[in-house]
């Protein structure tokens, strides 16, 4: 849903997550029937360890202003190591996102366990509110539409 | 006739290699050389201003072919050499490294050796991208925004820093994917951000610090400073480049702030 | 051009309460790539897959998406009404309106926008889906069972009844557990190893089972019906095929006075020697931490005397390795110790021992012979006080759960002490009393009011010595909280149970997980309690949780079953949700530059090498990487660290992956 002229600015998030934990935990606070917001779409991966760090630019590009990762707590990985691998990534990713001034405050990871719905819960309420109040990540998404808009001031 | 040229005029002659990649004076500055016969090793030289990372010429098969060459290079081609055989990348039966150190001329037996020499002999950073790093970081996020996007706009995807690289040998980079397009193929200001930030992250671990791509880019884009900066990074972080790729390994105890 | 199918489900009300579905399924007929898109009240019932059917035959659809509840339920019903219509089944997948919308959000245009947004997403990966065929695996019909307990030789004999052969590995020289170091058992109070010894013997005797005892699990490869275990045999320094069991060894031994780990340290051993006299196997082993040949040097007084010639010193440990179809962990539990509690003496007193080293005085072949007797000078103890909780529910101590069989062992152990030393007090400080089995509740009635053992309610502060007592300082809280001092001559501590030391070890060669206490962890808790995540190896006993034996046996039992359903099919069929490494035309063959560092992402060593070479001279070109089917699991990792964007995985290929994340943003 774009930004309209209306005063309530609803932030498009997108959610990476793992199949086996975060995924189970999202349908545990579906069947809880524990109510969250409805700007996080969840993305389903077989495991955080698959997800390409391509994609969170991706998901910028297309017009998302906030992106939740979630997987599996440290050593409780299904395929024992990916969500180790994905830390690393997301470790030296996110050094470089912030040097280049990319806004990594819009990018929200987190652990989330098979049997923490309420977790899940929160952690989209939580970030919704945050971009909410951080605004649209405007931008980047005039960045994305350079042939458009974007006017460059050279020193 | 220099030792060096002697040197490495014997090993033509005897037949131990084929061709010899080393230094010789350029228009303005020293630049690669290739000696087929002994003659044209007269042509070497090795001071400071070498600067070329000469194992770029290891991983393609068109210059060197399925010769044993010899390379006379400076430390980042002893430091590409060793990460492009963990790489599996070239064939040490089929190299015989150099390098001059002060009056002697170095000859690596082995790995080890490579590793000793690259452990003991680290050069001085250079203090203008120091100095520019710490700029940039002292700037606010929208500021380093501005900068980066101001920087990058004139990039022209010409991929010089990709060539320049000796660790970029992937016969079909990323860029060319055009199923799913990762990177919009054309310059704009964005696309070229994902290209380097694509760059970086390919290169985590495995970037020696040469800074050939920087020095390669006909539009002097500080893209130096982004591999410094990642390589200072992943130092800090996970304690040294050894580990080959830091990310195609992991530790149980990665400590991180921001996963929660 | 795709034909997709969209189909809605109203899933009752449980979705139409919050979400239009009629009005998202006419936004999906309007979706590009879709040629098919109706609403539904209950998809996953006959009529509603019939639709399915039919609608795929009508439109020659070649693809389906389902809106309804989470993939987790459903997914192989739609898939399976799909491929019964001929459409191949990894075309057809579902989005999650149910768990992740209409249950999780009101009713309103936001919750059907994002129902909407959602069916798109899953619309545009399904028009990139490839078809995919399952993957057939041989399995190897042989089970392994680690650990030589009562759920190990359960387990062990339940799957040879079936017919299929067993492997049954024991760390120790014998088989038994600590069951074989019990006296009696509750509720009935019948002996322990009488009930157990006919099991081990039969254990031993089964033509289908092959049993190593000093043997550990040294390293488990493989996957799940192809297992590769290499079984380390420590070196026991006794030929067992020329052993036959006189004992006569133990007896000329001159290493008399070691701590004997069976009797739980009140008895002693020689180096040479057989835990118990019911061991089986019932030939000896040479310890060889004790031994004075392999510690100075000296001696060699067995060999002398073995009438056979059995004994074999400096035999290295030997390895072995079996093909294996499944294996089940059954390592059993221990006890904590004396020494860890501060309150109580850390250890230093002699006459406070665990309730298994009870269990030794009180057991007719233990070291007193079944007389109670303290262990610091040898006389029967009037007073006992026994002290449940030591440890377990203490978050203090870092054991937060209960340890399950301790009220009902200490009520046994106070029995067992009233019926041989008939004036004897004894006394037992309990938090709550835990009897929930079937005549557990009956049982320690009667240890209150036939057997007289007091029960008081308070924990235990303190625990000292005094001229030779044990001076006990608790506390009575149904009496307001009066302290209660008890001189003692023996206190009993029902300590926690907890994780054998080295299971954490052994989980990570198995690829298992475990909690944070070390026990294993189970599938699911409750509908999964004899599976672990790692598929192909079960659990059963007190390795995943402490259990009484009446527990223990039914889930090895249960575990059983599972490794027979598993061993009795012809061939594993697999999801083939693998990686692969692609190839295309010379001169290039792969976009991969064989760099290799996939192979040390791989958990489960899933890539090997491949060398293409010219087809005439046979020079190798180049070497590229190649993913095993059998191994990989699918995980993907090394899809997202390729370089090259050389390997992808089938079902959540890059296409699809990104197709879907830019569908969902894009209007």
């Amino acid at each position: 849903m774009e930004e309209k002229n209306d005063n309530i600015f609803e932030p498009r998030i997108i959610a990476f997550v793992c199949n086996w934990c975060t995924y189970a935990g999202a349908d545990l606070t579906g069947t809880s029937r524990i109510k969250y917001s409805t700007n996080v779409e969840i993305v389903r991966f077989p495991c955080t360890g698959r997800i390409d760090f391509m994609l969170l630019l991706k998901a910028f590009a297309g017009g998302a202003d906030g992106i939740i990762i979630s997987g599996c707590h440290p050593n409780d990985c299904h395929y024992t190591s990916g969500n180790f691998h994905a830390r690393r990534r997301w470790m030296v990713f996110r050094d470089m996102l912030d040097f280049m001034g990319i806004d990594i405050e819009r990018i929200r990871w987190s652990w989330v366990s098979a049997a923490e719905g309420a977790k899940w819960a929160d952690v989209v309420n939580d970030t919704v509110s945050k971009i909410r109040e951080m605004g649209p990540y405007t931008e980047y998404k005039k960045a994305a539409k350079f042939l458009e808009e974007e006017k460059i001031i050279h020193e | 006739m220099s030792k060096l040229s002697k040197d490495t005029a014997a090993l033509l002659s005897e037949g131990t290699v084929k061709m010899i990649i080393g230094y010789e004076q350029g228009t303005e500055r020293p630049r690669p050389a290739f000696c087929h016969t002994p003659e044209d090793c007269e042509r070497l030289i090795f001071n400071d201003q070498c600067s070329n990372n000469l194992a770029v010429y290891l991983t393609k098969k068109e210059i060197i072919g399925e010769d044993k060459v010899g390379v006379v290079g400076n430390y980042y081609v002893v430091k590409t050499v060793i990460q492009l055989n963990l790489e599996n990348q070239i064939n040490l039966q089929n190299l015989v490294l150099m390098t001059v150190d002060g009056d002697d001329i170095i000859t690596f037996g082995s790995i080890d050796e490579m590793q000793q020499y690259v452990d003991t002999h680290e050069p001085v950073p250079n203090e203008k991208v120091l100095a520019a790093i710490e700029k940039i970081d002292k700037m606010s996020r929208s500021e380093r925004w501005e900068y980066w996007k101001s920087e990058l706009s004139k990039c022209v995807r010409c991929y010089a820093c990709r060539a320049a690289c000796p660790l970029c040998y992937c016969n079909r980079c990323v860029t060319e994917v055009n199923c799913p397009q990762w990177i919009e193929p054309w310059a704009s200001p964005l696309s070229n951000m994902e290209w380097q930030i694509n760059r970086i992250m390919h290169m985590s671990g495995r970037c020696v610090g040469c800074g050939e791509c920087a020095a390669a880019c006909p539009l002097e884009l500080p893209i130096g400073i982004l591999t410094k900066k990642m390589g200072m990074d992943i130092k800090n972080t996970f304690g040294g480049w050894k580990d080959g790729s830091v990310l195609s390994t992991y530790n149980v105890n990665d400590k991180e702030n921001f996963i929660k | 051009m795709s034909k997709i199918g969209v189909f809605i489900c109203h899933c009752g009300e449980n979705i139409s309460a919050t979400v239009d579905c009629e009005r998202v399924a006419k936004s999906a007929s309007e979706m590009e790539g879709v040629a098919f898109a109706t609403d539904y009240k209950y998809m996953c019932s006959d009529p509603g897959q019939s639709l399915i059917k039919n609608a795929i035959r009508e439109h020659h659809l070649d693809g389906v998406v389902v809106g309804s509840c989470s993939p987790r339920m459903h997914e192989p019903t739609f898939r399976r009404a799909c491929s019964e219509a001929g459409l191949n089944p990894y075309l057809c997948e579902i989005a999650n309106l149910r768990e992740h919308v209409s249950w999780v959000h009101e009713k309103g245009e936001a919750t059907t926008l994002k129902a909407i947004d959602i069916v798109k997403g899953v619309v545009e990966k399904v028009r990139r889906n490839k078809p995919l065929n399952a993957i057939e695996v041989p399995i190897t019909k042989k089970a392994l069972v680690i650990g030589g307990g009562i759920a190990g030789i359960q387990a062990s004999l339940d799957i040879a009844n079936c017919g299929q052969k067993v492997i049954l590995i024991e760390k120790g020289p014998s088989i038994g557990g600590h069951m074989s170091q019990l006296s009696e058992t509750f509720p009935t109070l019948d002996c322990s190893q009488c009930i157990l010894t006919p099991r081990m013997v039969e254990v031993a005797q089964h033509p289908n089972i092959t049993l190593y005892t000093y043997a550990e699990l040294d390293k488990l490869d493989g996957f799940i019906g192809n297992f590769k275990a290499t079984i380390r045999l420590k070196a026991k320094s006794v030929d067992y095929n020329k052993c036959t069991g006189c004992g006569l060894c133990t007896t000329k031994c001159p290493q008399k006075k070691i701590p004997s780990e069976f009797n739980e340290g009140l008895g002693l051993r020689t180096a040479i020697f057989t835990p118990f006299p019911q061991a089986v196997p019932n030939k000896p082993a040479i310890d060889k931490e004790h031994c004075n040949y392999y510690q100075k040097g000296k001696c060699k007084v067995c060999q002398k005397f073995c009438p056979t010639g059995a004994i074999e010193y400096d035999k290295p440990d030997e390895f072995i390795t079996e093909d294996i179809g499944a294996v089940i962990v059954t390592t059993g539990f221990n006890v904590l110790k004396t020494d860890f509690f501060p309150e109580y003496g850390y250890g230093k007193y002699k006459d406070v021992i665990t309730g298994l080293q009870f269990e030794r005085l009180a057991s007719a072949s233990g070291p007193t012979l079944g007389e109670i007797r303290r262990p610091s000078d040898g006389q029967i103890p009037k007073k006992i006080v026994f002290i449940s909780c030591c440890g377990s529910r203490d978050p203090a101590k870092g054991i937060p759960y209960c340890s399950k069989i301790c009220c009902m062992y200490t009520a046994k152990h106070a029995m067992l002490y009233q019926h041989k030393v008939h004036d004897g007090e004894s006394t037992i400080f309990y938090m709550d009393v835990r009897a929930g089995g079937k005549n557990y509740e009956e049982f320690v009635r009667r240890a209150v009011e036939e057997d007289h053992v007091n029960y008081v309610r308070g924990r235990v502060a303190r625990v000292y010595e005094k001229n030779g007592k044990l001076i006990v300082k608790g506390v009575d809280t149904l009496l307001s909280a009066k302290p209660v001092e008890i001189e003692a001559d023996m206190v009993v501590l029902a300590t926690a149970g907890v994780a054998n030391k080295g299971a954490e070890e052994l989980a990570q060669k198995m690829h298992i997980s475990y909690d944070p206490y070390h026990f294993f962890a189970e599938a699911h808790p409750k509908l999964k309690p004899v599976e672990t995540n790692t598929a192909g190896i079960f659990l059963a006993g007190a390795c995943q949780s402490p259990k009484d034996i009446p527990e223990t046996v039914a889930s090895a039992s249960g575990a059983a079953v599972k490794a027979v359903s598993l061993l009795s099919q012809p061939t594993l069929v697999r999801e083939p949700i693998i990686a692969v490494v692609n190839r295309c035309a010379p001169p290039m063959f792969s976009t991969c530059v064989g760099c290799f560092m996939c192979e040390t992402i791989c958990p489960y060593n899933a890539i090997e090498h491949e060398e293409i070479k010219d087809r005439r001279t046979g020079k190798v070109i180049k070497t590229v990487a190649k993913i095993n089917p059998g191994l990989c699991q699918g995980c993907g990792t090394c899809v997202s660290f390729c370089r090259s964007k050389s390997i992808d995985i089938q079902g959540y290929t890059n296409e699809e992956m990104f197709a879907e994340v830019t569908a969902l943003l894009n209007k």
